[in-house]
């Protein structure tokens, strides 16, 4: 009889967890003497306003979470991706990762294949790109590519995708001129409070799982402070396991851009903390962790990257539930989950990501609803309850809209101490959440700081 | 698909339709910890709803959410004048909007914290579990 007890954490993806951070002074130093010219980086705005900080794209490359992706990408393999979602090793990878720049700050950097360009952040040194191309996009045609078409992609695509989608926004805004090449930090950032408690590069993560003693872990991807439905779906998806429920519940939350309203990110990370904190699921079974990035709402696509980032991180599966990380009706509402149980060809799969040459480690657990049914009396799953017209289904709008109107969400919904946690970060930014000057001033404060560091006298102007 | 437009009852709110046949149309959600009116209305209505805010929106389930407080107390106005849950208090409302202006305004700047003591998720965040390492 096989053995079927998982015994150890998937490998990475591509083989081995990236890791381009250079922790050593003297040679942060030896590198930025080789850099022909500085760049400050700067996000991407859509009408005015920031949807995207390329720094968050180098922090998930150089730490790993990106595996085995290492920079900037070249032409060819933009088109790999675009066409295959492989990179051109063959290792499954879904979105273009692009350095953008403008025309004009182009022509004044002056730099071209085979220079070093140092990055700087928050005025400070960060990192270094290795130019090895400099090529030109039609931003718009690398938007729609990204996403889909219903032509193209009739399998889950139903209508284009417009100027009302956050992720299509970022690429339609992206600069013409892409530089590619290797990233590597050599000033390491100090995320800022509260996320520092919160951050798990790959390898950190499986260090930390060992240390637990885990071998089977699961994903709960979020953009939310949780709700008890989203409480339910982690208690219940993780029996999954071996032989018996898996050993870890971790939770990843996607952090960068946001939309107005949405819920602050600080309150994310501790809402899902509280979880544990106030003993709804124990802390030593239960982790919260986040990935730098600006989320593009790319459903399916999504999913493929949340796969590379959690089986980079050592997690053996991964909850994808209805309308995952979508955004409008641009995909069938089960888009993610036709993905990872049969395929979907036009996007380069044939057969699930766990099937192709080139794919992923990591295990779906497709979950299709869970709402409260009082006739159940319970937190209940879709295809178990057929209680129709008299069950409450969870919606995180509909949350929102009852904090707006200044009702308190009923401990059936929220936990209490969720609740609180989110009144705390209101009191500190105010409401609407999310709104035009937390977005501002937190596209200037960013997620961390950067410890001072000279410039080297050559770049100094 | 048709869309629909929830308005949840407080105690106020309920005493305001008791006795009116609304009051049987109550939905109790989330075993009863809620109560709520549903308005249903066609794709063409939710869409022009949602066109008056910025943040509003259809959920995944087909609910237009979002939308300001002003104007949810404005519908709930509506289907009490009208005694009614058809699409007509939706029209009726948006043709009110500029009658909320101002306060929707006023919410798109600020909305009071609610005054609730919140002592005791502070007090357990002084130990968190997981501790920063960098």
């Amino acid at each position: 009889m096989p053995d079927v007890r998982i015994k150890t954490l998937p490998p990475p993806h591509g083989g081995k967890i990236v890791e381009r951070v250079v922790r050593d002074p003297e040679m942060a130093r030896k590198l930025m003497a080789k850099c022909s010219a500085v760049y400050d980086i700067k996000p991407t705005l859509f009408k005015g306003n920031p949807v995207r900080n390329v720094y968050r794209e180098i922090m998930s490359v150089c730490y790993g979470f990106f595996s085995p992706v290492e920079g900037s990408m070249t032409k060819a393999e933009l088109e790999s991706v675009l066409e295959k979602r492989r990179l051109l090793s063959g290792w499954v990878f879904p979105y273009p990762i692009l350095f953008d720049i403008s025309e004009e700050d182009f022509k004044k950097l002056g730099v071209g294949a085979g220079d070093w360009l140092l990055l700087r952040l928050k005025d400070e040194p960060f990192a270094i790109l290795e130019i090895e191309e400099v090529y030109e996009i039609s931003p718009g045609d690398v938007a729609v590519r990204t996403f889909g078409t219903p032509e193209h992609n009739p399998e889950v695509v139903k209508v284009p995708f417009d100027q009302k989608h956050t992720g299509y926004n970022i690429y339609c805004s992206l600069n013409p001129i892409i530089l590619a090449g290797k990233y590597t930090i050599i000033n390491e950032p100090k995320i800022r409070e509260p996320f520092n408690r919160f951050w798990y590069p790959p390898k950190k993560a499986r260090e930390e799982f060992e240390r637990r003693g885990w071998t089977t872990v699961i994903a709960h991807q979020t953009r939310n402070v949780p709700h008890t439905g989203h409480e339910a779906l982690m208690k219940m998806a993780a029996y999954i396991g071996d032989i018996k429920p898996c050993d870890g519940i971790v939770v990843n939350a996607i952090i960068g851009a946001k939309r107005i309203g949405d819920f602050p990110d600080e309150a994310i990370v501790e809402g899902h903390e509280m979880v544990h904190l106030a003993g709804y699921i124990k802390p030593e079974r239960h982790m919260v962790t986040f990935t730098l990035w600006d989320m593009r709402y790319g459903n399916p696509i999504e999913s493929l990257l949340h796969g590379v980032i959690r089986q980079n991180m050592g997690i053996s599966f991964h909850m994808f539930g209805r309308d995952h990380a979508a955004l409008g009706e641009y995909y069938d509402i089960y888009a993610t989950q036709i993905l990872w149980s049969k395929g979907i060809p036009s996007f380069g799969f044939d057969a699930p990501p766990y099937e192709v040459d080139g794919g992923l480690h990591i295990r779906p657990q497709n979950i299709a609803e869970f709402w409260y049914c009082p006739k159940c009396r319970e937190f209940a799953y879709s295809d178990n309850c057929t209680h129709k017209g008299i069950y409450s289904r969870y919606s995180g709008s509909f949350i929102r809209g009852l904090i707006n109107e200044g009702v308190m969400p009923p401990p059936e919904i929220y936990r209490p101490e969720v609740y609180k946690v989110v009144v705390k970060w209101w009191q500190k930014f105010g409401y609407p959440f999310n709104n035009e000057k937390y977005l501002k001033e937190r596209e200037e404060r960013l997620e961390v700081d950067l410890p001072h560091m000279e410039l080297p006298a050559h770049l100094k102007k | 698909m048709a869309k629909f437009f929830g308005v949840v009852l407080d105690e106020k709110r309920l005493a305001a339709i008791k006795g009116t046949p609304l009051e049987e149309k109550v939905e109790p959600i989330f075993g009863g910890a809620l109560k709520r009116l549903v308005v249903e209305v066609s794709d063409d209505l939710g869409q022009k709803v949602i066109d008056q805010f910025t943040k509003a929106r259809f959920d995944a389930r087909g609910f237009i959410e979002e939308t300001p407080a002003a104007f949810k107390r404005l519908v709930f106005k509506k289907i009490v004048e009208k005694k009614s849950l058809g699409q007509e208090v939706i029209e009726a409302a948006v043709a009110e909007i500029p009658s909320i202006k101002d306060d929707v305004a006023k919410e798109d700047r600020e909305l009071p914290v609610p005054d609730i003591d919140i002592s005791d998720v502070l007090e357990l965040q002084k130990n968190p579990v997981q501790k920063p390492v960098q």
